[in-house]
């Protein structure tokens, strides 16, 4: 099952609306400059409690039927994944193992395989469920905030 | 006869003032919460001075929703976190400051 790029795009076009709201007041960066269909991609820039800036990218390939893989890239997006690029507090596999991440998922080789992707907008325990663009961002931008140093 | 009008029995009355109001723009990811955003607010951002950021963050949980208390709620003026036990004064936020609201919704 997927959905058309274009529907995607449609999708996070109309949401980036309200992350680029959150992302303005918050001091944070967004970059969706090369968003388009063949590339249903954008980068938000984060500082963490060091104000050591770390880059986090969103690949929305069949969003919002399932979630997008986020991962912590380098400022030029050449490198993806490494520890080092990481704050400390996550996941040291490394990942954001959070529902809203594709890569959390043991299907994408991630470590939850009690998880289905289709349910990615479901709360962790009693917390808000994060079924938003913004509100991933604003989870990331909280856990970033609050860290000091990188994981490796 | 005399026209002036005598005034030495009115003398000034206590007149105590309200407290003055802080009115604070809120940016949430569910969006901005002002004196017209949301339309449908129940209520809105104008606070004393006195008021201390928990009592904000309270309020802008209650407008947008986030009724759920095991995530982490945060209160920040640009990369500056804002301590929940301390008043609006206390950082001196001025009227029409902006703040955000981030939310945390689980371990990452």
């Amino acid at each position: 099952m997927s959905i058309a790029a274009e529907t995607s795009l449609a999708v996070i076009r109309g949401e980036l609306e309200a992350v680029a709201a959150y992302v303005s007041a918050s001091g944070l960066e967004l970059d969706c400059a090369g968003l388009c269909s063949e590339n249903l991609r954008f980068v938000v820039k984060f500082l963490n409690a060091g104000d050591v800036a770390f880059h986090v990218e969103f690949e929305c390939v069949d969003y919002p039927l399932y979630p997008p893989v986020v991962e912590f890239v380098n400022a030029g997006r050449t490198q993806r994944g490494l520890r080092n690029l990481y704050p400390q507090g996550f996941h040291t596999s490394p990942c954001i193992c959070m529902r809203y991440n594709r890569k959390a998922y043991a299907e994408r080789g991630g470590p939850h395989g009690d998880w289905r992707l289709l349910d990615w907008r479901l709360p962790s325990g009693n917390g808000v469920g994060i079924d938003s663009l913004a509100l991933m961002v604003s989870d990331l931008h909280s856990k970033i905030r609050h860290s000091n140093g990188t994981m490796a | 006869m005399n026209d002036s009008t005598d005034n030495s029995s009115i003398r000034t009355e206590e007149h105590p003032h309200p407290p003055r109001l802080l009115y604070i723009r809120i940016q949430t990811p569910r969006g901005l919460w002002s004196l017209d955003e949301p339309k449908d607010a129940s209520k809105r951002p104008e606070y004393p001075p006195s008021t201390k950021i928990e009592q904000v963050i309270i309020d802008v949980r209650s407008v947008f929703g986030f009724v759920e208390q095991d995530s982490k709620y945060t209160l920040l003026r640009g990369g500056e976190i804002l301590d929940p036990g301390r008043t609006l004064a206390s950082y001196q936020i001025k009227d029409g400051t902006l703040l955000v609201l981030s939310v945390q919704g689980g371990n990452a």
